[in-house]
């Protein structure tokens, strides 16, 4: 079973998709958080805390994975897991804006802009068979991702890629899952 | 207690008026309004005529502002009106903000809903134009 759990900011999401996950976890059955979160200040580790102490003693074990989530895949597979990934909204910048990915041959920012629609599709196909990886080894599988696509503003290039990124990203998602859930003021609506 | 959510200009007012006003009620809007007006009705022990609370997330932000927690005033608020409508921005679906302010105002706002929403009877999303009865 796949999930994905949609919405905006201090919407509930998070809270929404630990209790979904915890209910289909069977006693056998591992439960893992897979955090994609990197804290680069204290208000990114206040963050962490609050989230860490809504799991508390929920039977999570943590595993910090802030890209590369497909490496994960092999060790879940041996010991029959569920797993709660969040937020996919981090992965995707994680992804996007990481060294190797700025300094590989085929992103050159100095080039054209052909060349960096490259790196949308670099990563887009990345996380995308990490994805299926990782579904293929969990039992269950709960992704949560953001709605980052309302403010109608209009930013720099990378943002906008960043947005076009993470939007064909959920699109995906919504594909492969069995439920898509949307998160309104802590109010579940299911879409699919 | 009836929430009302959603996007900036996507009709929510007129989808209130519509659909519950009958013309008579007093329609309060925190963006425009001064709050000591309300006070009209919050001095009073009590109401249980119908009143339209507009702009609820514009209160969060004046609050927060003046450097205090909108929690407090929108808890007091709540306890004097027996039938209200709250009206409120959906204001976390972008990207987060670079200003420190603007992602609090933000945070709060989508965590004051949500309690909002625990407490109302009904809660309905309104999209351009169109109410979906969420709760």
């Amino acid at each position: 079973m796949m999930i994905l759990v949609y919405g905006g900011s201090g919407s509930g999401k998070s809270a929404f998709a630990e209790k979904k996950i915890t209910e289909l976890n069977e006693s056998d059955v591992l439960l893992y958080y897979l955090a994609t979160m990197q804290a680069y200040d204290a208000e990114d580790e206040e963050r962490v805390k609050r989230h860490r102490k809504q799991r508390d003693g929920k039977g999570f074990t943590t595993i910090e994975q802030p890209k590369d989530i497909g490496s994960r895949a092999l060790e879940l597979k041996e010991e029959k897991s569920d797993v709660l990934l969040e937020c996919m909204s981090n992965l995707v910048a994680n992804e996007m804006f990481s060294e190797e990915i700025r300094d590989s041959s085929i992103y050159d920012k100095t080039v054209s802009e052909e060349k960096s629609f490259d790196k949308y599709d670099v990563v887009f196909n990345k996380i995308k068979d990490e994805i299926i990886k990782l579904k293929d080894s969990c039992n269950n599988l709960i992704i949560v991702s953001n709605n980052v696509f309302e403010d109608g503003s209009i930013y720099d290039d990378e943002t906008m890629k960043y947005i076009k990124t993470l939007g064909a990203i959920n699109v995906f998602l919504a594909e492969i899952s069995d439920e898509v859930w949307e998160v309104v003021a802590g109010i579940t609506v299911r879409i699919k | 207690m009836i929430l009302v959510i959603g996007g900036y200009a996507q009709g929510k007012l007129e989808y209130v008026k519509e659909k519950y006003l009958t013309g008579e009620e007093d329609i309060f809007d925190f963006d425009v309004d001064d709050i000591a007006e309300l006070k009209r009705y919050s001095d009073g022990s009590f109401s249980d005529s119908l009143i339209v609370l507009n702009n609820i997330n514009s209160l969060i932000k004046k609050e927060l502002d003046d450097g205090k927690d909108p929690e407090e005033l929108l808890e007091k608020i709540l306890s004097k009106f027996n039938n209200a409508i709250i009206i409120t921005d959906e204001v976390g679906n972008g990207i987060v903000p670079i200003d420190k302010n603007e992602r609090i105002y933000r945070e709060k706002t989508g965590r004051l809903q949500c309690m909002l929403a625990q407490n109302a009877d009904e809660v309905i999303r309104v999209t351009c134009g169109l109410g979906q009865r969420i709760k």
